[in-house]
């Protein structure tokens, strides 16, 4: 410090001030500029909102005697982001004390100092990455990180139900964890669909992988002419809008559909494939349109990895005698596991949060023995009927980190796994 | 490997009819349905229309009192088109960015992508509808090209493998000829990227176009409904209606589907710089 001249320590308390003093007006009056308005900010509105962030509003509004009151979601949204404020301020701060030790140097080498033009000019080129990701960073962090943080802190208040805005909001800790773990109707619903979600999950992720890998393997058969043709059938499949393929399949399992016209026309009484009290036969309808949905990409994944399978390995193991049962056991198969371990895992993870089937098959169902939510909810569907529909703003984001951390523990095995897995050269 | 026998390879075809079979025929059976002469499901003799006309598609775009597609597809194309632009200036910035250059918060920023990706992707869009209804942003399309653009730039990985691909040499020739990074960008990064950047527009452009969850959940207003949020509202009695509202939209994704994976695989294996 002691080395450092009184324009480079001018700096230190006034971002700016150094940089105009040695004769560089422009930026030094931009960072000036920007420390002004985050202190007109300051005194406006930002240690207001800080404060803000932390009661999330004092007074309650009263209609009968016309008091405005405090909105406590709006105070909570400009609590956070008057700490974004911050940072960002923060990260202009470092840049100014960085940018003046330069200038210091160059007016102690006694070299000239660029021009405002000149320097914006190589700071573009230098720093290209920070021009270059600036409004892509701004995006998510708006519209990714910002609703994250919020939801995380939801899960922290006594937000939803009767307590919306006007009401006041509190903080109550881990309130909305322990009451999913213990309040009867809730503890009940969650253990039961988480249940009935790993059930779905892991039946889901083997049909559509096996699926796609028996398709893909059977268009790699010798015998197989015009490939190109019977390959387009599952594209096409794959390319139709999801909500389009669901609510198709809505419209075939309905009374008034072609399922039930053939059972009546057999003299049978027509049947309420996704009703209330469907019970397993919408759940196995769930998996059979996730599988016409997904098979088609996992056959694509696994045609690909199959074209880069060495031929050799197959002549070798026929020479040797093995079957073609025992080739597929003992090359295919660990081959084809091996380089799609990653993908088996997101496919995991995607189908653990399947949002899609269940929601357009059967939504807005609810169940008596259920705490509005059906038997084929998935934890994702409740969240959307908790929060969405129902307002249970709290406990929605409680069982959204739950789910965060179900998957998000999940992924990190499988990126452990896939990492050791690159280790060993086996297949190369 | 060894011929198959002629009877595997009778079974083989018999399987690969019926897989066809399968995947085709819900498809086919919209489309018939989308030329039924009459709407109702009700009028269906099981998986097909009792009689054929084109009546649908007239109804369509001509009876829009209650159900008004040509509005719901010009917001369609209005939020696509729009989300698709800035979606794929993002994304090409952002991976070409992350896989050009090495700098400090690279690897903080990729690894936060990742945690961010992992949260469900639904709890961020309910804390985005609070913060619309409490901005009293909903009701407005703009709000919705908004969200789409700027969450594009997460799923940059696909652009940042194709970016990898591309030599460093040409980098360091353009370098050493004086070029500045901007100059780079523009002169020698944008000519070879062509086929990741009709990718990158086509997906961008295919996402809001077939999206249901988040207009549904920001557009109260009939006539700000894109098609996917207009569809689900089409009853059993309107169901040649939907199939015709269906097939209109979906055609032009098959369509693309096709066409990108032949440019892809063209564009991918030119590379620019030959060995």
């Amino acid at each position: 410090m002691k080395s450092s001249s009184f324009k480079t320590r001018c700096s230190y308390v006034i971002m700016g001030l150094g940089q105009f003093l040695y004769g560089q007006r422009i930026k030094g009056l931009m960072y000036m500029g920007i420390l002004a308005l985050y202190l007109w900010y300051l005194i406006t509105a930002g240690i207001g909102d800080m404060r803000g962030f932390f009661t999330l509003g004092e007074v309650e509004a009263d209609p009968w005697l016309g008091t405005a009151g405090d909105d406590s979601v709006i105070m909570m949204l400009r609590g956070i982001l008057s700490f974004l404020i911050l940072a960002a301020v923060i990260i202009f701060y470092l840049a100014n004390v960085k940018d003046i030790k330069v200038t210091e140097r160059l007016v102690g080498d006694g070299k000239p100092l660029p021009s405002f033009y000149r320097s914006l000019l190589s700071f573009v080129d230098k720093k290209f990455y920070v021009v270059a990701l600036f409004f892509p960073v701004i995006g998510v962090l708006i519209f990714n990180v910002l609703p994250i943080i919020f939801m995380i802190l939801i899960a922290f208040t006594n937000y939803g139900g009767n307590i919306v805005p006007p009401k006041l909001i509190d903080w109550t800790g881990v309130d909305n964890f322990i009451q999913i773990f213990s309040l009867s109707g809730i503890k009940g619903t969650f253990f039961k669909i988480l249940g009935w979600n790993i059930v779905w999950a892991v039946s889901a992720t083997l049909i559509n992988y096996f699926g796609g890998l028996f398709l893909a393997l059977l268009l790699n058969k010798r015998c197989v002419k015009g490939k190109a043709l019977w390959r387009a059938f599952p594209i096409i499949a794959y390319a139709v809008p999801g909500f389009i393929t669901l609510l198709g399949f809505k419209f075939m399992f309905s009374y008034g559909g072609p399922i039930n016209y053939y059972l009546k026309a057999m003299g049978e009484s027509s049947i309420g494939f996704l009703d209330i009290d469907a019970g397993w036969k919408a759940r196995i309808i769930g998996l059979l349109v996730n599988a016409w949905i997904s098979i088609p990409t996992s056959m694509l994944l696994a045609t690909g990895i199959l074209s880069n399978m060495n031929n050799e390995l197959y002549e070798a193991a026929a020479l040797d005698g093995a079957g073609r049962w025992k080739q597929f056991t003992r090359l295919t198969l660990p081959f084809v596991v091996f380089s799609t371990t990653p993908t088996l895992i997101t496919s995991f993870v995607g189908n653990f949060n399947n949002f899609g089937v269940f929601y357009f098959l059967r939504g807005g169902l609810y169940l008596d023995d259920y705490f509005l939510a059906s038997d084929t909810d998935l934890l994702i569907n409740w969240l959307y009927n908790l929060s969405i529909d129902n307002n249970y703003y709290g406990i929605g984001a409680a069982v959204s980190l739950i789910i965060f951390i179900i998957t998000s523990a999940i992924s990190l095995t499988a990126y452990v796994n896939s990492s050791a897995f690159k280790k060993e050269d086996t297949f190369r | 490997m060894k011929k198959e026998k002629t009877s595997e390879v009778i079974l083989t075809y018999l399987i690969l009819i019926l897989v066809s079979f399968v995947f085709f025929f819900p498809v086919l059976w919209l489309i018939l349905a989308s030329f039924s002469s009459s709407g109702s499901i009700y009028d269906f003799e099981g998986f097909f229309p009792k009689g054929y006309s084109t009546a649908t598609y007239v109804k369509l775009f001509t009876d829009t009192q209650m159900y008004d597609y040509p509005s719901w597809l010009r917001n369609t194309l209005f939020v696509s088109g729009f989300s698709s632009v800035i979606s794929t200036v993002l994304v090409i910035l952002t991976a070409y960015t992350m896989s050009r250059f090495r700098f400090r918060m690279r690897k903080p920023l990729m690894k936060t992508t990742l945690i961010l990706s992992m949260f469900p992707s639904f709890m961020g869009m309910t804390a985005v509808y609070l913060i619309m209804i409490n901005f009293n942003m909903i009701n407005n399309l703009w709000s919705l090209i908004l969200i789409y653009s700027a969450g594009a730039p997460m799923g940059y990985l696909v652009q940042k493998g194709y970016f990898d691909t591309i030599s460093n040499s040409i980098y360091e020739a353009a370098r050493i000829d004086g070029a500045t990074n901007p100059e780079i960008f523009r002169k020698v990064t944008m000519p070879l990227s062509k086929p990741i950047l009709v990718y990158t527009a086509l997906t961008s452009f295919a996402w809001p176009w077939s999206d249901f969850i988040l207009p549904n959940m920001l557009l109260k207003n009939r006539d700000l409904w894109t098609v996917a949020v207009g569809l689900t509202h089409l009853g059993e009695t309107e169901f040649s209606r939907f199939a015709a509202g269906a097939i209109f939209i979906a055609v032009p994704i098959v369509i693309l589907y096709f066409s990108l994976s032949r440019f892809l695989v063209a564009g991918v294996s030119d590379g620019a710089v030959k060995q």
